[in-house]
C-alpha cells in the first residue's frame, strides 16, 4: 500500500505545530506549508489530494481554538445580530450587532472568492519558488500597511466598541476581499487583514482582534465544507497523523492567539514584515538548488 | 444604509429570493443540465457545482437582510 507513508507521524507532527503558529501570525500557513517540506526534502506537494485532506483537518483545529477563544464575544456578537434583526437596524450604541455585521459584510467577499478562486490560484501558485517570491511580497504588504497606517483617536475602552466605531461597512468589505490575497501560498490572510484594519485606523491590537474574528468563519467554513474529503478515499492513510496534526496545531493555535494579543498592545507588524521578506528572498535563491 | 426606499427593499427582495433559488438550482441540477446562460454549464458534464450554490445563498441571504433592514425605522445605523 503507497498510502501507509503519504506522512509520517512525525512529520504531521511538525506541519501541524507549524499550521498552528502560521495561521494567525501573520506570515502565511499556506506558504510555509509549501516551502518547509521543500526545503527539508520531504516528498510532499500541495495540491496532493492526501495533504488537502491533512490541511483539512489542522484548519479545522484552528478554526474550533479560535472559536473557543473568543466564544464569549462570539455569544456578544451573535445576540446582537439576533437585536438588530429584531429591531430591523442596528441601535447607534449597539456595538456587538454592528461588529457582527461587519464581520458578516467582510465574510462575504472572502468567501465568494475562495469558492471561485481557490482552485485555479492554487494550481498555478503550488510551487515552492512562486511561494517564496509571495512570502517576499507579502513582508512589503505588511510594512507598507504600517507606513500607510492612518492613527485614529482611541474613544473608547471596549475593544469591540472602538472596532465598531472605526470600521464602517464598505471598509469591512475591503478588509475581508483582502483575505482573498491568502489564496496565494506566500501571502497571508492575518496579515492582510491585519494590514486593511491599520489603513481604516485601527490600533495593531484591534486590527489583530478583528484579524482573527474575522478569520474565524472563513477558516471553519472552508474546513467543513472539505472535510468529507478527509472521510472519503483521499484521507485514506492520513487519518491518523490528521488527528495527531489537528492537535499539535490546536496547541500551538492557542498559544499564538494568546501571544499576537499580547504583542500587539505595544508592538507593530513590522518584525513579521522583516522575517517574511528574508525568508523570502533567502528561500527563493536557496529553492532553485534544492 | 439609511436610505428607505420601497424600491430599494423591492429590489433587495427580488434578488435574494432569485439567487436562492439559483442556489436550489445548482444544488440539484448536474453541469449539463444548468441553464447555458449560468456560470458552469457543461454539456455532457455529471458535476454538480455545490460551491457555486453555495456562494449563490449566501449573497442572496445577505440581500433579504439587507431588504429586511431598510424596512426599519430611519434613526438606526443600518
Amino acid at each position: 500500500m503507497i498510502v501507509a507513508s503519504l506522512i509520517s507521524y512525525a512529520q504531521a507532527i511538525v506541519l501541524g505545530l507549524l499550521q498552528g503558529v502560521s495561521e494567525l501570525f501573520p506570515i502565511s500557513s499556506l506558504g510555509h506549508s509549501v516551502i518547509l517540506p521543500k526545503l527539508l526534502g520531504w516528498n510532499i506537494h500541495q495540491n496532493d489530494p492526501y495533504f488537502l485532506s491533512f490541511l483539512v483537518a489542522t484548519h479545522l483545529a484552528t478554526a474550533i481554538v479560535l472559536l473557543l477563544f473568543f466564544w464569549r464575544d462570539w455569544v456578544r456578537i451573535v445576540r446582537g445580530m439576533g437585536r438588530s434583526l429584531r429591531d430591523r437596524g442596528i441601535a447607534p450604541d449597539d456595538h456587538d450587532a454592528k461588529l457582527g455585521w461587519l464581520l458578516v459584510v467582510g465574510t462575504i467577499p472572502a468567501g465568494i472568492l475562495g469558492l471561485l478562486l481557490e482552485h485555479p490560484l492554487r494550481r498555478i501558485f503550488a510551487s515552492p519558488e512562486s511561494a517564496a517570491i509571495f512570502l517576499l511580497l507579502n513582508g512589503f504588504l505588511l510594512y507598507g500597511a504600517e507606513l500607510l497606517r492612518r492613527r485614529a483617536p482611541e474613544t473608547d475602552t471596549d475593544d469591540d466598541a472602538r472596532i465598531a466605531k472605526q470600521v464602517g461597512f464598505p471598509q469591512a468589505f475591503g478588509v475581508g476581499a483582502a483575505q482573498a490575497l491568502a489564496l496565494i501560498p506566500g501571502f497571508s490572510r492575518s496579515g492582510a487583514t491585519m494590514g486593511g484594519g491599520l489603513l481604516v485606523g485601527l490600533s495593531n491590537r484591534d486590527a489583530a482582534r478583528f484579524a482573527f474574528l474575522l478569520a474565524t468563519p472563513i477558516i471553519g467554513a472552508a474546513a467543513i465544507l472539505k472535510l468529507p474529503e478527509l472521510f472519503g478515499p483521499s484521507g485514506d492513510g492520513v487519518r491518523g497523523q490528521a488527528l495527531v496534526g489537528s492537535l499539535c496545531s490546536a496547541v500551538t493555535a492557542y498559544i499564538a492567539v494568546r501571544v499576537l494579543l499580547r504583542f500587539f498592545e505595544t508592538n507593530r507588524l513590522t518584525p513579521f514584515a522583516l522575517y517574511c521578506g528574508l525568508a523570502g528572498a533567502v528561500c527563493a535563491a536557496v529553492i532553485p538548488f534544492l | 444604509m439609511n436610505t428607505r426606499s420601497p424600491l430599494i427593499v423591492a429590489v433587495a427582495a427580488l434578488l435574494g429570493v432569485a439567487l436562492i433559488v439559483i442556489a436550489i438550482v445548482y444544488w440539484a441540477e448536474p453541469a449539463s443540465s444548468l441553464p447555458s446562460f449560468f456560470p458552469g454549464h457543461q454539456a455532457g458534464s455529471p458535476h454538480h457545482h455545490f460551491k457555486h450554490g453555495i456562494a449563490s445563498f449566501f449573497v442572496g441571504l445577505a440581500a433579504l437582510v439587507f431588504a429586511w433592514f431598510q424596512t426599519g425605522k430611519k434613526n438606526a445605523a443600518a
